[in-house]
């Protein structure tokens, strides 16, 4: 193999924006080295000016020619593309949210964004990952960030608590994952590569094994725990209660997206053979991320368990999409995703906000709120009812696109138990609304009498008022101008080679 | 043009509650300049309208989201066009009445503005999921407004129960409107586009009951109506007005237009269940307010039984009895408002509702004379006294509906009958008798106060004694809907009886 067949085969050029990350990372370290303890004034802005250019260089590389690289173990098309965009922005977000946050808790601002960058790139790789090795490797990463980033406050006695959780469960089920994968490897004869495996288990005539079955559940136990689906949810309410916020925010964000860009695409190449099967597991999934979710929301008293529960709900939303299993279906969990990113981001600023000016993230202590800041007032409002699904905000046109796209799919239970349990979640959502802005200024709690005055001077608070408007404007205006994100989601799926077949058979199957 | 009507209020919304530094008296004159500039719009949307023209006027269409068949389509016909002034002429009232102090002023009709807005837009959608998107909007703005403005601590359960209720009707619409486009093979939600005709009759049931109990919580129907009492009474007047005036108007317009416009193979089927819970929803309106001690309450239950009128006319469907079914929507918006704002005022100025403890406030001196008096007038209106648009509704819906089901409607003019008695309660308790002369002299009702009343009255009247204007926007369009149910009413009995020859 000569060298210009060996450089076309590695094609490095597709993990540019990755590796525009890892260079960012490198900048982070060494500029914290070198310079000491004032590079965090300038620190997280590099970071997010990469971060930035990593989205950039997405962009660049959309419809790229030749997406397969490193001899197959990365696949850079359009799907991966956009999750790594979903990705890269909402870690983007959420250094603007901790910068103020990790300071104050007293902790080294460089390396909670080293360590975050870290599990960025995990997610990134992840979401492209064509191999089992490199599947496997790039959860890792990110996994194993995750770990550290909930740890990160490491004086506080929950976050230990919340990452040793984490960690313990975490392990458990890449365990259970790499089980999976490994007799994955063994029935297809000895393949990595996901296309291979396919071929290799219909070579083999394993398609209706048991083996295959056990493979299957194993490798969607791995993914509903990133996913945080129900069953899989265990840990959730406490590492989210126990975490810092920030960490919290990509948990429920970017490694969400990362998880369901693996569940794509490890089932749909790997398991087509036993489609059906891994459509009832999901649906299974999905209902009971629905139910429990939005109905054990509705008991929560503190906000990050509420949060921690509302996103297992939206989990299982988003996995209708992943049900439906046709075009319709792949483009509305992207645009679902997009419109996600900013809205969850949006509501987790205002919570940073709130419990950095007064130190409690209880639902009763927001009572009254609208008196002493508006604004806060205003954007958690309006991320909150858009996670309920009411127009004209983004979330409503997302989850219209989602229950259409599994009606048309005939998922009509699914939908149906959807639409049920989005009544659910509008009240313990509009419970925290009710709380800010329906209670009379004698009704207010104890941390709004004491509201700090509000002062957006402050060191780390310009990057969250930023971060704050952006989302704000991002939720209110994304569904009513959706039509650039509907066609972005659209032409994610319709331009990957990867989930044509799938789509086909699924129609022609019908 | 039509567009004016929903962004121009939302404008006005986004105004009242982000610029900086308004004043309260500036807000509120802010909110009465868009309100009144929405009326002007309203009539000349009326002086430019053809009334011999069944179809959709004033059409608008812009592509919105193609992929999901969302598109921007406005457009009015006789059906909406009557709802529109209504909304035009309530909004303002809503406003004008408003408590000059109101607590959290830039909030209040901000709300209001929108909800306006939301309203309006659902009478102009002609898209079903545009028509879901403003159906959905005005739920949080109401919740809102009952929620801070209600009367007594309970309002923040009569909040939840409006918000819950109505959360609950729009998830069944939409489930429904999507069974409907995805059913029938349609590739956009447009409401031309959509026909049931080729649907199984049992898919076509199941998909109109939905939309039949989701509509059916909105107007509210008996025994869907748990909401009602307490929303309508824990909300303030304004709100009331709102509530009751037009927000449920968007329910009988939707049974209409999407329940009969779209299923008129099936509406035959059901039309007697509908005619029959109507005739019960008057009965129980009518009995449950003899009942009331509160008269708020009472003119809540009231609405419930009048509502149960346009149901009847609606399942009727002839043309006499569909264009009943709009005049009573108007007649009893305008009535509902003049009877809220009229127990605003005494409750303001007496402090009570008691049916017990008001007493002779006819008494020209020290008690309320001019409310009084357009109070008797409001209770005329509402038992339907001749003269005025409530008898003009009312002899039309019983008059079109007999010859289809005369049994429901035998009751129903039994109710027109019990409505007169709990008014009779009311009136005889309040307005008449002594005085008394340890609480009296209340404080004078200024005239601004009255002024809704009035305006209100005055509409009343014209339209009893001029009931053309009331009935002529509606007629051609009820006409081309008629024609449609009967031609397939026709096709469904000949059906029926070709195998009966055969045999």
């Amino acid at each position: 193999m000569d060298f210009a067949n060996l450089a076309a085969q590695l094609n490095a050029g597709t993990i540019l924006p990755e590796g525009i990350v890892i260079t960012t990372l490198m900048v982070v370290l060494v500029g914290d080295l070198i310079v000491g303890r004032s590079a965090s004034r300038w620190l997280p802005y590099a970071a997010i000016a990469g971060l930035l250019s990593a989205t950039a260089a997405l962009y660049f590389q959309w419809d790229n020619v030749s997406p397969i690289s490193f001899l197959g173990a990365f696949n850079s098309d359009d799907l991966s593309i956009v999750f790594r965009g979903i990705i890269a922005l909402s870690a983007a977000v959420t250094i603007l949210m901790s910068i103020r946050y990790v300071e104050q808790s007293g902790t080294a601002l460089a390396e909670f964004i080293a360590i975050l960058l870290s599990a960025t790139l995990g997610g990134m790789f992840l979401s492209g990952a064509n191999e089992l090795v490199m599947i496997f490797i790039s959860l890792e990463t990110l996994s194993i960030s995750s770990y550290l980033l909930t740890g990160y406050t490491k004086r506080d006695p929950r976050s230990n608590e919340a990452a040793l959780k984490y960690l313990l469960i975490g392990a458990s089920s890449t365990a259970v994952f790499l089980y999976g994968v490994s007799l994955l490897y063994g029935l297809s004869g000895g393949k990595t590569q996901l296309d291979a495996i396919a071929a290799g288990i219909a070579n083999n005539s394993a398609g209706q094994s048991l083996g295959l079955v056990i493979a299957l559940v194993f490798a969607i136990a791995g993914i509903a725990f990133k996913i945080s689906a129900a069953p899989f949810h265990q840990w959730t309410p406490d590492v989210y209660e126990g975490s810092p916020t920030p960490v919290v925010a990509f948990l429920s964000v970017g490694s969400k997206a990362a998880g369901f860009a693996l569940a794509i695409r490890l089932l749909t190449t790997a398991f087509p053979l036993v489609t059906e099967e891994w459509r009832f597991v999901f649906t299974a999934l999905a209902v009971l991320s629905m139910v429990l979710g939005n109905v054990v929301a509705l008991a929560q008293s503190s906000m990050k368990r509420m949060l921690a529960y509302s996103s297992i709900a939206q989990a299982g939303f988003i996995m209708i999409g992943l049900i439906a299993g046709t075009d319709a279906g792949y483009a509305s969990m992207v645009f679902y995703l997009l419109v996600y990113l900013f809205m969850n981001l949006g509501g987790f600023i205002c919570v940073i906000l709130f419990s950095l000016r007064t130190g409690t993230d209880q639902i009763s202590e927001y009572s009254g709120l609208y008196q002493k800041d508006p604004l806060l007032t205003l954007c958690l409002s309006i991320c909150l009812l858009s996670l309920g699904g009411i127009p004209p905000l983004a979330g409503f046109f997302g989850k219209i696109y989602l229950f259409w796209a599994g009606w048309q799919a005939e998922q009509y239970g699914l939908v149906l138990l959807g639409l049920i349990t989005t009544v659910i979640s509008i009240y313990y959502y509009i419970r925290v609304v009710r709380m800010m802005v329906v209670k009379e200024p004698q009704e207010m709690s104890a941390a709004v009498k004491n509201y700090p005055e509000i002062s957006w001077n402050l060191p780390g608070m310009r990057p969250l008022q930023v971060g704050l408007v952006l989302t704000l404007v991002a939720t209110s205006l994304a569904g009513i101008l959706s039509n650039p994100l509907f066609t972005l989601a659209n032409n994610s799926i319709v331009r990957t080679p990867m989930l044509q077949p799938a789509v086909v058979s699924r129609e022609v199957g019908q | 043009m039509l567009s004016a009507l929903i962004w121009l209020p939302v404008l006005g919304a986004a105004l009242v509650g982000f610029w900086p530094g308004l004043s309260a008296s500036r807000a509120r004159f802010l909110a009465l300049a868009v309100a009144s500039s929405l009326l002007v719009w309203t009539v000349v949307l009326f002086s430019q309208f053809d009334i011999s023209n069944p179809a959709i006027q004033f059409s608008e269409l812009f592509p919105w989201i193609e992929t999901l068949g969302l598109n921007y389509h406005l457009g009015v016909d006789g059906l909406s066009l009557p709802l529109l002034a209504l909304a035009g002429i309530l909004t303002w009232i809503a406003i004008y009445s408003s408590n000059e102090s109101v607590e959290r002023p830039r909030l209040y009709y901000a709300l209001i503005l929108s909800v306006n807005a939301g309203i309006v837009g659902g009478f102009l959608a002609q898209n079903l999921l545009l028509f879901i998107l403003f159906y959905e909007l005005e739920l949080i703005p109401f919740y809102l407004l009952i929620a801070i403005w209600g009367g007594t601590p309970q309002r923040g359960y009569a909040a939840m129960k409006f918000l819950i209720y109505t959360a609950v009707s729009g998830i069944l619409i939409l489930a429904a409107f999507l069974g409907l486009a995805w059913l029938s093979g349609s590739s956009t939600f447009d409401y031309k586009a959509i026909i049931t005709a080729g649907l199984p009759l049992t898919t076509q049931l199941i998909l109109l009951t939905m939309l039949l109990v989701g509509f059916g919580i909105k107007i509210p129907l008996v025994p869907l109506h748990t909401w009602l009492p307490d929303a309508y009474v824990e909300a303030s007047p304004p709100v009331a007005i709102l509530l009751g005036g037009i927000l449920a108007k968007l329910g009988t317009y939707g049974l209409v237009r999407f329940g009969l416009g779209l299923f008129p193979e099936t509406w035959a089927l059901v039309a007697p269940g509908l005619a029959i819970i109507g005739a019960i929803s008057a009965v129980y309106g009518a009995l449950t307010a003899i009942a009331q001690k509160d008269i708020k309450r009472m003119v809540a239950y009231s609405s419930i039984g009048h509502m149960g009128y346009v149901l009847l006319g609606a399942a009727a469907a002839t043309e006499i009895s569909l264009i009943g079914a709009v005049a009573q929507m108007v007649a009893h918006g305008l009535i509902l408002a003049i009877l809220f704002h009229l127990v605003g005022v005494i409750e303001t100025k007496v402090g009570t509702r008691e049916l017990d403890v008001l007493n002779g406030l006819m008494s020209p001196v020290r008690g309320l004379p001019l409310t009084s008096a357009l109070l008797v007038l409001g209770g005329m209106a509402s038992a339907g006294i001749p003269g005025m648009a409530g008898f003009v509704a009312e002899i039309l819906v019983l008059q079109g509906s007999y010859s289809v089901f005369p049994l429901p409607t035998l009751v129903c003019v039994v109710c027109t009958g019990l409505t007169a008695v709990y008014f009779v309660i009311l009136l005889n308790r309040t307005c008449f008798g002594k005085l008394d002369n340890n609480t009296a002299y209340y404080p004078k009702v200024k005239l601004p106060e009255e002024i809704p009343a009035l305006v209100l009255a005055v509409v009343i009247f014209f339209l009893g004694l001029q009931p053309t204007w009331l009935v002529r926007w509606s007629e051609s369009t009820v006409a081309a809907m008629v024609a449609t149910v009967q031609i397939d009413n026709e096709q469904q009995v000949a059906a029926v009886e070709a195998p009966a020859i055969e045999r």
